[in-house]
């Protein structure tokens, strides 16, 4: 009864222009992660017939489900509780931060996360990334919402495809993705042979204390964690640098 | 309501504050048209018109009003949007006024619009489909051998400049790719200049590019224009490949050639190699290039692979010399795979052959340790060794469906051998008096043959973890040896006078051959998420035939072997088969998976002596108890515990009652009545690797215990002969351990390691009717230091001790114990006019002992010298010169029982050789 109390609250208080429209102001996200496994490996070597052999036989799809929950001008993505492909064997197929926890505070313009980079697990906190969104007429509904596509570029090279939605008035996204008129429903990254997108988006209300981080780790800033990383894997070539973006995503 | 327009006021006034002159404020009202109604929380971005970058945006508020501040100068665009509205898009330029009213605007519902029509260009030679546009390479002509830059310039809306640049409608591209792969570099130019027009079957220029699953196909780096040429299905051929010729004073040589063909998914390889320089088959690079390369599967629910690679004496690295000797060899193999219908059917096949030829000179010296005495023994041996080998391979996937999958694998292989050899020993008491001496000359004839086939069937179920193969296969094997055995044996009695002569000269015949079926059904079935279960059943059938025959001349001055030696000869049946069914389960969580299970079997055996008609029927129920456990600590660091329990069958040649007397001195006695043992082997493993800092810690241990070991029981009697029989002992295990600690010193960019490894042994046999238990260990450390500078020189540094003890039961007043230490010292630098230098030192010392007192210590240095030649590289000139000190000693200790010996041997040393490489390829393709 409380919920469904709660939840009419949501629609009336969630839904100023309720004759047109439902806007929504508080809920929660459940997207969908697809990683291209195969696509993680560089087949630069000239021998390397074998390894491209060996990354045929690997499943070619890594998938799985983090929750979004926003309400106010604060987000929290987490892992979701919704099982997918466990990754734990994946990891040298796959890389770094691929477990992240992210809390945005879209009003200050902050960000604390929590990002598992091999065998350290850091605290990040720093200001969020301004991003040079190119909007686009394109338009894809995901989650039954219509998205307008917006493209933009992290690390001077790594295009990012987003779709957002004007029907969600908070302006965040999933990992650490943000500054569009909306809530973006969809990513993609084509250099990670990566995609998010939105299987579903309810209304349940979350509990804004519970947008916290636990857990130890080491807190550091953005700037430095993407040096630490650049110099441990320096001699990776292009899969290290795969990686470096992955870490600041 | 008030208040709120209050604070955005006061908001609008800070924010424009600091930079009043310059920045507008843009103001306006959203509607709706037929309603008359304002739309709240419409969204309107600014966008700058020359790139569509967002600069700003906001949304309406409770009467569709709205407000951004802070605007530059410029041109803009402004975009309204609401659901279900079409969106506004209006360009707005900016030019410095302090306000900009943009009054009312109305959304039009989409309802309301009319129908878009879209229409499907399709003007034969340009069709669009979706986001790309594709041109029909060979609508457009172009000149015999123009290249795809040709092409382009062709093609509308494509223009290429000068520089090789291209740009598609209006924009530059930055990527071409040939079949959706990049190809050979990132530079679009290097593409479209080296690839030829003719070529092409399909030109794909992607526009906006669809963001689907299907993205991940392409590598176009989004919103880049990226060109995809679709090649012609016969053109995607070429070839590749080098030819090498070497050689040196001495007769040394060292040749290679080998290339390889492709077209489309079709490769055909063929290769030769011919050397006496130690080197034998091909280089493991090389052979995944040019042979069928390494066969993967990946195991889905642990997530690893494994490669079932044969590693047979072709696919090893080097082939099959182990150093001991003079070889020369000769290898060549032919390949052939193919991949059709989608990928779905695979074919790969093989041939091999083989000839190698060894001559060793070498020498034993053994020391035979028993409760009252000791013997010493002294051996000479010329060996001279010739084989020739056929080997084919071939297997045939089929993917049925999507989930279910068929392979057929056969191999067979031929081998032809010849064997001379003359021995001469001598066996000396604890005092250095002789006891016996022999001359002993062999020589062979034989021939092997096996063929196998399996055929397995796999199938997957829409269900995930659930899935049941079956599989089949055929092993047959068979051997035929002809030869002669000529031995003079001298016997000396305590007063050192020779008291008796043996003389063996007979014909040996052998004949086994081997045939099995082997048959296994499996399914495995989730029974949660977690928790998996798999169930098996096997049936296998084993028969053997051995049949070996000695003969004796029937006189003396008769040359013909005809007169049977029924002590020396045997026919021989062995029969075995085997049920088995097992059941295991598996728990499969994020931090710990672990499982258990077991099969049980039932084994037949019939062992017949096909002269005697003597038969010995037993049967074995067993378990083959299996358990392991994985830990994940964190992120690279687990721990690992594994059981598994086994039986191991005698093998026919350690079962059939014989007496092998082809070492007169030494015959080795088979037995029908021995059991199978059993093993149970207990692995530990942790392994922990820290990215960040470079650094990786790793200790494995293993422990194996095995129940009825088969032994063997010698006697030696008073002039030094030796019968062993193969026997059941109880108490055999060995141990071992190895461990390593590596890091980054990252001051110096220097990478160290420290390492160590342990082994211990127990053996248990029987010497003259007493027990025996030989107990030895080895422990070894070292270090490695490894040092480079890319592309101008490295360093490295890895010496290593060895500490080796044994003693037995019999004599514990008799210990072995001695030092060994080898240590590598290499390096390279590249030096100027495209020259390199290599260099690597290898040094021995082996400390001596009481018995063993020569002077084995060794130095063995190799240096190259090379220089590469022509445009990318093809061609490569070098003198090298391995073992430059002329030192090189071949060299083995064997101290696990009370038996201990030394063996040396002559093996390839000093060589200088000059080698010339040259690397082709052709892709018609390219131009």
């Amino acid at each position: 009864m409380k919920r469904l109390f709660f939840l009419l609250l949501i629609i009336l208080t969630g839904c100023a222009g309720m004759a047109q429209t439902q806007f929504l102001a508080k809920g929660k996200i459940e997207y969908e992660r697809k990683i291209n496994v195969q696509r993680q490996f560089d087949f630069t070597d000239e021998n390397s017939d074998w390894l491209k052999d060996y990354v045929s036989k690997m499943p070619k799809f890594n998938i799985k489900y983090f929750e979004l929950d926003f309400t106010g001008s604060k987000t929290m993505y987490k892992p979701g509780k919704r099982e997918g492909v466990s990754n734990k064997d994946m990891e040298w197929g796959i890389g770094p931060a691929k477990d992240n926890i992210i809390i945005t505070d879209l009003e200050k313009q902050l960000f604390s996360s929590k990002k598992k980079v091999y065998e350290e697990t850091y605290l990040v906190q720093d200001s969020v990334r301004q991003m040079n969104w190119k909007i686009t007429d394109e338009t894809r509904i995901i989650a039954g919402f219509e998205c307008k596509k917006a493209v933009a570029r992290i690390c001077d090279s790594v295009y990012v495809v987003a779709f957002y939605t004007d029907e969600i008035l908070v302006n965040g996204g999933p990992e650490s993705f943000s500054g569009l008129p909306g809530m973006i429903l969809g990513i993609a990254i084509p250099r990670l042979y990566t995609t998010w997108f939105a299987t579903k988006v309810q209304l349940e209300e979350p509990v804004e204390s519970e947008f916290v981080i636990t857990g130890k780790g080491k807190k550091i800033n953005q700037k430095e964690m993407e040096t630490t990383l650049q110099k441990a894997i320096k001699d990776w070539g292009k899969e290290g640098q795969k990686n470096v973006w992955w870490v600041t995503l | 309501m008030r208040k709120l327009t209050t604070l955005l006021l006061i908001l609008a006034i800070c924010i424009s504050l600091p930079s009043f002159a310059q920045q507008t404020t843009i103001k306006g009202n959203v509607g709706d048209t037929s309603e008359k109604k304002e739309l709240v929380n419409a969204v309107i971005s600014l966008l700058r018109k020359s790139d569509s970058v967002l600069v700003s945006f906001t949304r309406s508020k409770s009467k569709g009003e709205f407000t951004i501040s802070n605007l530059q100068k410029g041109d803009y665009i402004i975009m309204i949007s609401y659901p279900k509205f079409a969106v506004y898009v209006e360009s707005l330029p900016i030019k410095g006024d302090k306000e900009i009213d943009l009054g009312k605007i109305n959304l039009i519902r989409k309802s309301d619009l009319l129908k878009e029509v879209v229409v499907n260009q399709k003007m034969g030679a340009i069709r669009i489909k979706g986001d790309t546009i594709e041109f029909r390479a060979d609508s457009f002509a172009t000149r015999q051998g123009a290249t795809v830059e040709d092409l382009l310039k062709k093609l509308p809306g494509i223009q290429v400049n000068a520089k090789g640049e291209i740009t598609a409608q209006g924009e530059k591209v930055q990527k071409v790719l040939v079949d959706g792969e990049e190809f050979f570099s990132d530079d679009p130019a290097v593409v479209t200049q080296n690839l030829r027009a003719d070529a092409l079957d399909k030109v794909q220029v992607f526009d906006k590019k669809s963001d689907q699953a299907t993205f991940t196909g392409i590598d176009d780096g989004e919103k880049t224009k990226t060109i995809n040429l679709k090649l012609k299905d016969d053109k995607k051929k070429g070839y590749f490949g080098k030819v090498k010729a070497g050689g040196g004073p001495d007769g040394k040589y060292e040749n290679e050639g080998m290339i390889n063909y492709f077209k489309g998914k079709k490769k055909i390889s063929v290769f030769g190699t011919m050397a006496n320089t130690g080197k034998a088959g091909l280089s493991w690079q090389d052979n995944d290039k040019y042979g069928g390369g390494s066969n993967f599967d990946y195991n889905e629910d642990e997530g690893y692979f494994y490669s079932f690679s044969d590693g047979d004496e072709f696919n090893t690295w080097g082939g099959q010399y182990n150093g001991e000797g003079l070889p020369r060899a000769w290898n060549g193999g032919a390949h052939f795979s193919n991949k059709w219908n989608s990928d779905k059917d695979n074919v790969n096949g093989n041939y091999r052959f083989y000839k190698q030829e060894v001559a060793v000179e070498g020498a034993t010296r053994t020391q035979t340790i028993l409760p009252d005495t000791q013997y010493f023994n002294n051996e000479t041996r010329n060996t001279y060794n010739q084989n020739i080998n056929h080997k084919i391979d071939a297997f045939y996937d089929l993917q049925l469906d999507s989930l279910s999958s068929m392979k057929l694998t056969i191999n067979g292989s031929h081998t032809n051998g010849q064997s001379v050899s003359a021995y001469t020993s001598e066996a000396l008491n604890e005092v250095q008096d002789p006891v016996n001496a022999s001359k002993r000359n062999l020589s062979s004839n034989g021939t092997k043959g096996a063929f196998n086939s399996s055929i397995l069937w796999r199938k997957k179920f829409q269900k995930k973890g659930r899935t049941i193969s079956i599989n089949f296969d055929e092993k047959y094997d068979r051997s035929q040896t002809n030869g002669f055995v000529k031995s003079y044996n001298d016997f000396y009695n305590s007063q050192g006078d020779k008291f008796r002569t043996d003389t063996i000269d007979q014909k040996k015949e052998s004949n086994a051959n081997t045939l099995s079926f082997n048959s296994k059904i499996s399914y495995t079935e989730p029974v949660s998420k977690t928790l998996f279960l798999e169930i098996n059943y096997g049936f296998r059938v084993t028969n053997s035939e051995a049949l070996r025959n000695s003969f004796n001349k029937t006189s003396a001055s008769d040359p013909k072997y005809e007169l049977r030696d029924s002590l020396y000869s045997n026919d021989y049946s062995f029969l075995v088969n085997t049920h088995s069914a097992g059941l295991s389960f598996k728990v499969n969580n994020d931090k710990l998976v672990y499982s258990i299970g077991s099969n049980i079997s039932l084994s037949n055996f019939r062992q017949k002596d096909l002269r005697t008609n003597n038969l010995y029927k037993y049967s074995y129920t067993n378990l083959f108890p299996k358990a392991s456990i994985r830990y994940n600590l964190k992120a690279q660091s687990r721990i690992n515990l594994t059981y598994n329990g086994n039986t191991r069958q005698p093998t026919l040649d350690q079962l059939q009652p014989i007496r092998e007397n082809t070492d007169p001195l030494n015959i080795q006695i088979g037995n029908p009545n021995l059991k199978q043992s059993f093993n149970h082997t207990i692995n530990l493993s942790f392994n922990d690797y820290k990215v960040l800092t470079s650094r990786n810690i790793y200790i494995s241990t293993s422990m194996n215990i095995v129940d009825n070991a088969i032994g063997t029981s010698s006697n030696v009697d008073s002039v030094g002969r030796r019968t062993n029989q193969f026997v059941n002992v109880q108490g055999n295990y060995n141990a071992n351990m190895w461990g390593g600690y590596w890091f980054k010193w990252k001051k110096l960019n220097v990478n160290i390691g420290l390492n160590f490894g342990g082994q211990l042994f127990r053996y248990n046999s029987f010497v003259n009717g007493l027990k025996n238990i030989n107990d030895s260990y080895n422990y070894n450390f070292g270090v490695s230091i490894n040092y480079d500078k890319e592309n101008k020189y490295s360093f490295y540094f890895s010496p290593r001790a060895t500490r080796n003890y044994s003693v037995s039961s019999l004599r514990k007043d008799i210990v072995t114990k001695y030092w060994t230490s080898e240590s590598e010292l290499g390096g390279n630098v590249v030096l100027p006019w495209k020259m390199e230098f290599t260099t690597d030192v290898n040094i021995n010392i082996r400390q001596k002992t009481s018995v063993f007192d020569r002077n084995l210590n060794n130095v063995k240095w190799n240096a190259y010298l090379s220089r590469k030649f022509w445009k990318n590289k093809t061609g490569e000139l070098k003198l090298c010169v391995l073992d430059l000190l002329d030192q090189n000693i071949g060299f083995s200790r064997n101290t696990s029982s009370n038996f201990i010996s030394e063996n040396t041997y002559n093996t390839v040393r000093r060589v200088w050789l000059l080698t010339f490489t040259y690397n082709f390829t052709k892709n018609p393709a390219v131009k």
